[in-house]
């Protein structure tokens, strides 16, 4: 598995009092060498369409519509759980490649994250 | 409340099911109805999860459950938050009646012909939902949560006339 993938509410339970400091992101920021950037879910599609990331940082989900959303790999090897509105989700890319997603609950949702490797 | 003069057709899927309510709806009432359209269409899907073996349908039937649940938790809160009752009213009463006429009808179909009759009435029923919520309830609610939630279904309930479009295309049911 090329990916790992944390819950706000995981992240908060491993990363204990540090998750003061490491708040919501709303738009790229550091972690360390590696960051996690924001992917919203507004009226039914991913914004942005296409993510640009490097390898081992994060994408984070947040569903901002009444109706549940997910974000799952269409080759299936990742996906996020169940995203009600105000949830997020990030997901950790270690492999290099475009790796599209779609909703499964709305198929024709579809996006995209380009992982490539820095240098 | 701002009344509401309501000319709405309901067209109920393939029924001959017409209502005309002509008389104002409030906010309160609004609500009602928005609510009750949602209930009405969660039990469609049960039903098409109950007697159809098409995946396509099933998936729709499925998202119907997830999303109208939803939207309707969601007016579940707002109408704890305001601290308010919807009230029932000729509207949804018609619905509810239309929607009991056509639960009849496509509980006597089976296989194609039920998908086909469960997919074009869930065309038609989302077409006439859309353009009521639309043209109608969300111009004439007052209270400003309440118009942004119906705001915020519409969205949803678009994407469903879309998803309905496309199942009936691929039904190939004419």
């Amino acid at each position: 598995m090329f990916v790992r993938k944390q819950t706000r509410r995981q992240f908060g339970t491993l990363l204990g009092a540090t998750l003061v400091v490491f708040p919501a992101p709303r738009n790229a920021r550091a972690d360390h060498a590696n960051m996690i950037h924001s992917v919203d879910i507004k009226a039914f599609k991913y914004e942005p369409e296409t993510l640009e990331i490097a390898v081992g940082d994060s994408v984070e989900w947040t569903n901002h519509d009444v109706a549940p959303h997910t974000a799952t790999s269409t080759v299936f090897d990742w996906e996020t759980n169940t995203l009600e509105k105000g949830m997020s989700q990030f997901v950790t890319f270690e492999t290099p490649g475009t790796h599209e997603y779609f909703c499964a609950f709305h198929p024709h949702m579809k996006a995209r994250v380009i992982v490539t490797t820095p240098g | 409340m701002k009344n509401l003069t309501v000319m709405i057709g309901l067209a109920l899927a393939a029924s001959s099911a017409v209502a005309q309510a002509g008389e104002a709806m409030n906010d309160l009432e609004i609500a009602h109805t928005a609510y009750t359209a949602g209930q009405l269409d969660i039990r469609y899907a049960h039903l098409a999860l109950a007697v159809s073996e098409n995946d396509a349908v099933r998936d729709f039937a499925q998202t119907m459950i997830r999303d109208h649940t939803a939207v309707n938790d969601a007016a579940g809160a707002l109408i704890t938050e305001l601290n308010v009752t919807p009230q029932d009213n000729d509207l949804s009463q018609a619905l509810v009646r239309g929607a009991a006429d056509k639960r009849g009808e496509l509980a006597g179909l089976s296989g194609k012909a039920f998908d086909c009759a469960y997919a074009t009435n869930e065309l038609g029923y989302h077409q006439v939902v859309n353009k009521t919520v639309a043209e109608n309830f969300i111009p004439a609610v007052t209270v400003e949560p309440l118009k942004a939630l119906l705001e915020e279904a519409l969205v949803t309930f678009k994407q469903h006339e879309g998803h309905a479009e496309v199942m009936v295309e691929g039904l190939q049911c004419s």
